[in-house]
């Protein structure tokens, strides 16, 4: 029995040790890594699980009976076999024959790191067509496994399969930069690509030798940076839009900038009459990975065609006009009003429902589906809330009118159970198109993330840049002589009535929180009384409201109405 | 395809479209832009008598009208002392109209040629949507890139009114660019492109 407890006794002093002497997680993956053993390898040979050995690689846990005793021992044996990297890195430059164990210089060669990549080794082919094959061997470029000979006989993959870095962590590969010629003798008459490019530092990253607690940050961890010459797999349109087309607005500008020769001015003058068919490269950018195929030209029914270039189609947009009956600039009284501005309300109504396809017919109400858009024919039901401004606009003349999905889509929302504001429309005709909400938007993101670097920056120049262009993108994007290369009047209308749409949607939550609408006009125009910095955040960002200042209308910025009576 | 292909009877199920040669001779003409006041106007006719007496082409496009007058009733046209009369107003439109054409052709050939790469059109198919669901295609939009040199003999087939012209360009248009498919488009609702 005391033999049992000394054994004991001596356990734990042993695992207190092994404890003391812990290394970090970092280490701890580079030693794995180094020994060139797999996670499962290592997991079965302590008694745990494969994602246990992961989480104690990453930091997520510390290691825990019972795999705790035999990992540690584990660690403590390949740390001697591969040593911290701070000496091998602190070497000179030079070839080091001989000065390494025959296991880690096996272990050293199978992973070449980026820098040592041989480019100049060339897959052999065949007469017949096919990559010459022989004895399987370690990849000279990967370090993978591969029969594929290269045209000196060294095993290579065929074609450009092997994927450096991925196979190579760069922990392992730092102490390997002195021993990369030695290793590969074969490689001396190839010159260029042998020695270690003298301007990379020779331990470019990851695994600071001692336990940095910051090392187990996973931005920290040792997985090597992707390599340019990967192509990056991108999971959405509207990322790649950002990352790629971002750009061309500032290249634009600074375009024009120079032309000018630093005349402000003149430069967003020249932005603008260019701000069309920069729009539509823009919007053909964004497009290039997207799901839908859009019809640009597809014929259109007469309800959507311009009788003459100066009248109008038939569709009505419904933008509003409303000015509280109860209140008046000519009465007396002092209540006080603020004019406020929505900012870049076009640009937000990007986001809407627009039809991908040609429109097509239905009659009655077999048109309307949240998964459609178009126009519609519909005899609305009648507005009955003095207080705020009727969905539909001013219209005067009653009956029957086409209006947009953007529009019908606010009125069945004011006539369901959350608002229960009107009566649902009676639609009588529809002409419509399967739809998406998403078709504009990467275009929508690109355009808000110039606006906003452009305010940030005070940068005027681009600010009215893009206002040129999504304004002109949209009011163009009809039957206009000045874009030809899109026809979507019912896009356009679309557009114009969800801004609409929008403004209206400001103007009930102003007066749910008690303020008083007293106007809302065009696009942007909500002029309230009370406090409505409780309401909108002040600002010019695309979810804040700026007060509107105008140097013609008499209800500009702050103003006083008085009451009407009678 | 058999002349009597399920396509060329377009329609036998209710499709509706147009001939594809004709939906292409309408864009050439949109393309063609002049005087907006109608030849009504004082404004319309003074600007189409000016440009008509401006060039010996001018003149032979009136004649071609058929405005036969003496050289003292154009002066008096144009000097705004009388009026022409309404059949004069309608040949003078129509002479107008004819030389703009002629004029423009060249602009619109090199419009189209784009430097050489020609202009992608995007035709949408016949439309269905009165057809029975048993009987319907599936037939989508297509699009495809036409060459400047067909777009060369398009534009001097629509300029002389030349139908039978227009049609084979229309089918060689398809027939080159859209595969087996390509009888579904010989009757199409709209061909659209940008130049």
């Amino acid at each position: 029995m005391s033999g049992d407890q000394l054994d004991s006794v001596e356990a734990l002093l042993e695992e207190a040790r092994l404890a003391a002497r812990m290394p970090d997680p970092a280490e701890r993956l580079r030693l794995r890594e180094a020994a060139g053993l797999s996670r499962a390898q290592v997991a079965a040979a302590v008694g745990v699980g494969r994602q246990t050995i992961a989480n104690w690689e990453s930091g997520v846990t510390d290691p825990q009976r019972p795999g705790r005793v035999k990992y540690l021992r584990l660690l403590e044996g390949l740390a001697q076999i591969h040593p911290a990297p701070e000496e091998a890195a602190s070497l000179p430059r030079e070839p080091q024959p001989g000065g390494r164990s025959p296991s880690a210089s096996a272990a050293a060669s199978s992973v070449p790191t980026a820098a040592s990549w041989d480019f100049t080794a060339q897959t052999a082919w065949r007469s017949d067509g096919l990559a010459a094959q022989g004895e399987p061997g370690p990849c000279v470029r990967c370090g993978v496994v591969t029969p594929f000979r290269s045209t000196d006989g060294r095993p290579l993959h065929a074609g450009a399969m092997c994927r450096p870095g991925t196979a190579a962590p760069l922990a392992a590969a730092a102490p390997q930069h002195a021993t990369t010629p030695a290793t590969t003798p074969a490689n001396a008459p190839a010159p260029a690509p042998v020695v270690p490019a003298p301007t990379r530092p020779p331990s470019p990253s990851p695994a600071p030798p001692s336990g940095e607690r910051q090392a187990q940050a996973p931005s920290a961890s040792p997985t090597p940076a992707p390599l340019p010459s990967r192509p990056q797999r991108r999971a959405q349109s509207a990322a790649r839009a950002q990352s790629e087309t971002g750009d061309l607005i500032a290249r634009a500008v600074h375009e024009e900038l120079q032309r000018a020769e630093g005349d402000a001015d003149a430069a967003l003058q020249a932005l603008v009459k260019r701000a069309i068919p920069d729009v539509m490269r823009l919007f053909e950018e964004t497009r290039a990975t997207a799901r839908y195929q859009y019809t640009a030209y597809p014929s259109l029914p007469d309800i959507l065609h311009k009788p003459s270039k100066r009248e109008p189609d038939q569709i009505w947009e419904a933008r509003p006009n409303f000015h509280h009956p109860h209140y008046s600039l000519k009465a007396p009284g002092d209540i006080r009003v603020t004019a406020l501005d929505a900012n870049a309300a076009y640009l937000s109504a990007l986001k809407c429902w627009l039809p991908i396809g040609k429109l097509e017919h239905h009659s009655g109400s077999d048109g309307v589906d949240p998964k459609r858009s178009g126009v519609h024919l519909i005899t609305p039901a009648p507005w009955t809330h003095p207080h705020l401004p009727d969905p539909l606009g001013d219209r005067e003349e009653p009956g029957a009118l086409w209006i947009t999905d953007a529009t019908l889509r606010l009125l069945l929302r004011l006539s369901g159970p959350k608002y229960g504001l009107t009566d649902p429309p009676t639609v009588h005709e529809s002409w419509t198109s399967g739809a998406t909400e998403n078709f504009l938007d990467a275009l929508r993101k690109v355009l808000a993330a110039a606006r906003e670097t452009a305010l940030a920056q005070d940068d005027s120049l681009t600010e009215g840049y893009v206002k040129a262009m999504y304004s002109k993108f949209i009011s163009t994007m009809g039957e206009s002589v000045h874009n030809r290369e899109i026809q979507r009047p019912d896009w356009m209308h679309i557009i114009h009535s969800q801004a609409y749409a929008n403004l209206w949607g400001k103007a009930y939550k102003a007066h749910q929180a008690g303020l008083e609408v007293i106007a809302m006009m065009g696009t942007d125009e909500l002029h309230v009384s009370g406090d409505w910095r409780r309401v909108f955040p002040e600002g010019r960002g695309l979810a804040q409201m700026k007060i509107k200042y105008s140097d013609t209308a008499k209800a500009s910025g702050e103003y006083t109405v008085g009451k009407v009576t009678g | 395809m058999a002349q009597d292909s399920r396509w060329r009877r377009i329609g036998h199920y209710g499709a509706r479209a147009l001939p594809g040669w004709v939906v292409l001779a309408e864009g050439v003409d949109k393309m063609v832009t002049g005087i907006e006041s109608p030849v009504t106007t004082e404004r319309g006719l003074a600007a189409r008598l000016r440009y008509l007496t401006a060039s010996d082409a001018g003149y032979e496009a009136m004649d071609r009208a058929g405005i036969h007058v003496r050289p003292r009733t154009l002066i008096a046209w144009l000097a705004e002392e009388r009026s022409p009369s309404r059949a004069n107003l309608t040949r003078l439109d129509a002479a107008y109209w004819d030389l703009r054409r002629r004029n423009v052709v060249t602009d619109l050939k090199r419009r189209l040629t784009n430097h050489g790469r020609g202009t992608r059109i995007e035709i949408d198919p016949a439309d269905q949507s009165q057809v029975a669901t048993r009987h319907r295609r599936d037939v989508e939009m297509r699009s495809l890139n036409v060459r400047g040199l067909v777009w060369d003999r398009a534009v001097d087939a629509w300029l002389s009114h030349d139908a039978r012209e227009l049609e084979a360009i229309w089918d060689e248009i398809i027939q080159g660019g859209l595969g087996t498919d390509w009888d579904a488009y010989t009757f199409v609702s709209s061909v659209g492109w940008a130049a």
